[in-house]
């Protein structure tokens, strides 16, 4: 007990401080409101930037995946494409074999499969090709293999537009979005605690203030539908795939829209919610055994659907094959069509041999 | 009128919209008489002699005659179906509109999907004034192919789009006219989307000419922002604002058309329009519509009730009315306005994607499923993605 007085005390002395930190500065999210969740929120704040998310993009001097790879190329038509890394800077060059345009990295995208965002004649492009560590090497960025650059300006990527700049960096990063206006001064790389939960300078202000009462929205309260709308903002939501037509392999990237494909997916049923599975302050689990428990809370011969409205699911079906490993055959890993990245398809279902990818 | 085989193309050469309707049926009518022909009848010796002569007729392009004679040849077969797209095709040709049309319709009769009469037939119901049923049918026509040469395709999607701003349906003739932001446009074409743009419903030949060069500069304003020119539209834009300060949803369609790049700077100039024309139910659905996009549905609802309460017949706004209501909590009474929306708009993508949405946070597991796999089924033709996924 005492030690549990000590731990509290020294956690309210460490927030204190941060605290006055914050108070000083502008009151937007700071690197300093992250160093305060910490003081409440140790393991979380702890694990979470060690993830995927938390390392969804690496400024330069702080990019693990190109700092282990010194130079790779690639040569894709008539354009050989080099990454180069020296001394924790990065450099991305085209040529055609007379000329060459080299370009520094400012921005690396993802935590293993990188793609960069470039800057190039006062325009941001994607580049044309990426990192992929299955290979590992380079090869086109997934989804811009069907582009047929017109000259050496247009082989260094795909240029994007202020929007789609914003979804890049939007989710990506965080505080890169001042009243929706691209504000990349601010930015800090990857996902971080303000990212999803909204409202927390507000709480540590208060906090500071001893009132510990004006929380950030609970997000576990979500039920299952608002739950996939506010992970699909990065995501992508079952509307945005329908909306942008995005059909076929690609899709399966995109969780909450495979999920909502689902015959058993129920808004109001909180076992089929992204976090019922996931959490997404540490790293994603692997291991198909460890899903067991999610499924059989619905298929099991004790189990009934949450969901009133529901016939078909009053009495979920078992499985009669196995109790075990289960999404090793309803959730098939699927290779996107440069065969570089693999992904599980959230699509539950009885998969049948043969069948096509289901849209 | 005896130009049957030309090959006017449209908004190039400036001949109107006559001579490429006629051009239309000139490749219709090639098309036909290579890949039919006329054989079984009822009365072969009688039947097959009017049939050779008005085939004679019309390869000589004696039109009065080659009618006259498949005229005969149906009073003979009138399960003939060809000779009735002959007939049909050839008084669409002479501008006999409305015999057009009932003789095509017999013909549609004996062959329901054929995509070519369906066409004319529409263009006959156009010329007539007859505007909802020609947009039914210049619809029905494009869904079952019959933009099958690019020519072809021009000439249905333009139809369409002057259909749907006669029709009052703005919005879907901007996306119509999307279709020729690449096209060297003629003034025609640019009065066209202008009407579309400044939301009147009127034909660009019922327009007084001394409105002509307010609603030109619009489709050209326009246009320049279909095809991603920001540069380019926004003085165009601006000199509209300067000279007609007071006309009414500029801003609007300045707004509408910034809205995918920019929805911070439409937000700005759909404010403007409120400022100008309060009581404009557009201009508030479609501040209403950009925090929704951003699943912000407090900011949304204020907005999307003062559209409602503005023009309780506007789909839209009964739309995003629904969609807001659904995002703060109350998907019941939501489903209420969006079930309204898919009486008056079965078709509109939307109102299925927002039903999906409404019935599945509200605990209506297969009525949300439905409306998916609806919504799956509406759009699996469109490969095109409209953005990089």
């Amino acid at each position: 007990m005492i030690r549990l007085r000590l731990h509290i005390l020294s956690s309210l002395a460490v927030l204190l401080v941060v605290l006055a930190a914050i108070r000083a500065s502008s009151g937007a999210p700071s690197p300093k409101t992250e160093t305060a969740c910490v003081s409440c929120h140790r393991e979380r704040s702890e694990s979470q930037p060690q993830t995927p998310m938390g390392r969804a993009m690496a400024l330069p001097g702080a990019n693990p995946v190109l700092r282990d790879v010194p130079k790779v190329a690639v040569r894709k038509g008539p354009y050989t494409y080099t990454v180069e890394t020296r001394e924790g800077q990065s450099t991305y060059s085209v040529t055609d074999g007379t000329r060459t345009i080299t370009l520094p990295i400012p921005w690396n995208f993802g935590a293993g499969a990188q793609t960069w965002i470039l800057e190039h004649n006062g325009r941001r492009y994607e580049s044309a090709v990426s990192y992929y560590p299955s290979i590992p090497g380079l090869d086109f960025t997934t989804g811009d293999e069907d582009l047929k650059p017109q000259n050496l300006d247009d082989a260094v990527g795909r240029e994007i537009s202020v929007a789609e700049q914003k979804v890049c960096f939007g989710c990506h990063t965080s505080n890169s979005l001042v009243n929706g206006k691209l504000t990349l001064e601010s930015l800090r790389p990857g996902v971080t605690c303000e990212h999803c939960h909204a409202g927390t300078s507000g709480h540590l202000s208060d906090a500071l203030n001893g009132d510990f009462e004006t929380l950030p929205p609970d997000l576990r309260k979500l039920s299952s539908e608002d739950v996939f709308n506010f992970c699909g903002q990065c995501h992508r939501t079952w509307e945005t795939v329908v909306r942008n037509h995005w059909r076929g392999e690609l899709t399966v990237r995109f969780q909450p829209y495979r999920l909502a494909n689902s015959k058993c997916f129920d808004g109001t049923d909180p076992r089929i919610s992204c976090i019922a599975c996931h959490d997404p302050h540490i790293d994603v689990v692997r291991q198909d055994s460890s899903y067991d428990g999610k499924c059989l809370a619905c298929h099991s011969a004790g189990a009934s659907s949450s969901s009133a409205s529901s016939s078909d699911l009053m009495h979920p079906r078992t499985c009669p094959k196995a109790k075990s490993d289960c999404v090793s055959c309803h959730m098939p890993k699927v290779k996107l069509p440069n065969g570089h990245l693999t992904f599980t398809d959230h699509q539950i279902r009885i998969v049948k041999a043969g069948e096509p990818f289901p849209n | 009128m005896s130009d049957i085989t030309g090959t006017g193309e449209i908004f190039i050469d400036g001949r109107g919209r006559e001579s490429i309707s006629l051009a239309l049926v000139a490749a219709y009518l090639l098309l036909f008489c290579f890949s039919k022909s006329a054989s079984a009848q009822a009365n072969p010796a009688s039947f097959s002699d009017v049939v050779a002569r008005a085939t004679a007729a019309r390869d000589i392009n004696d039109v009065p005659q080659a009618i006259e004679l498949y005229r005969q040849a149906l009073k003979l077969n009138s399960q003939w179906a060809d000779g009735w797209w002959f007939i049909g095709s050839l008084e669409y040709g002479t501008g006999a509109y409305s015999a057009a049309e009932e003789n095509l319709s017999h013909y549609l009769e004996l062959t329901p999907n054929a995509a070519p009469a369906l066409a004319i037939r529409g263009l006959c119901e156009f010329e007539s004034g007859e505007y909802p049923k020609s947009l039914g049918d210049i619809e029905r026509a494009l869904a079952l192919g019959a933009a099958n040469q690019s020519r072809n395709e021009k000439i249905l999607r333009y139809h369409e789009a002057l259909l749907l701003t006669r029709l009052g349906r703005f919005e879907d003739a901007l996306r119509s006219y999307a279709f020729f932001s690449r096209e060297d446009p003629n003034p025609e074409l640019l009065v066209a989307v202008g009407l579309a743009g400044l939301r009147t419903p009127l034909l660009p030949k019922e327009l007084k000419a001394d409105e002509q060069d307010v609603y030109a500069a619009a489709g050209k304003a326009a246009l320049d922002l279909m095809r991603r020119d920001k540069e380019a539209a926004r003085p165009e834009f601006q000199k509209i604002f300067e000279r007609t300060p007071a006309v009414p949803n500029a801003h609007y369609l300045y707004g509408y058309l910034l809205y995918a790049s920019d929805p911070e700077e439409a937000e700005v100039e759909l404010k403007k329009e409120l400022e100008i024309n309060p009581k404009n139910a557009a201009a508030e659905v479609m501040l209403a519509w950009i925090p929704l996009m951003r699943n912000d549905g407090s900011d949304a609802l204020p907005y999307a009730q003062k559209a409602v309460a503005e023009d309780p017949s506007l789909a839209s706004a009964q739309l995003v009315l629904g969609r807001a209501l659904t995002e703060t909590g109350d998907p019941k009474d939501g489903i209420e306005h969006l079930e309204k929306t898919a009486q008056l708009q079965p078709d509109n993508l939307e109102v299925h994607l927002a039903l999906a949405k409404a019935y599945s946070k509200s605990g209506r597991k297969e009525d949300a499923r439905r409306e998916r796999l609806l919504c799956l089924e509406m759009t699996k033709n469109d490969t095109a993605p409209t953005t990089h996924p």
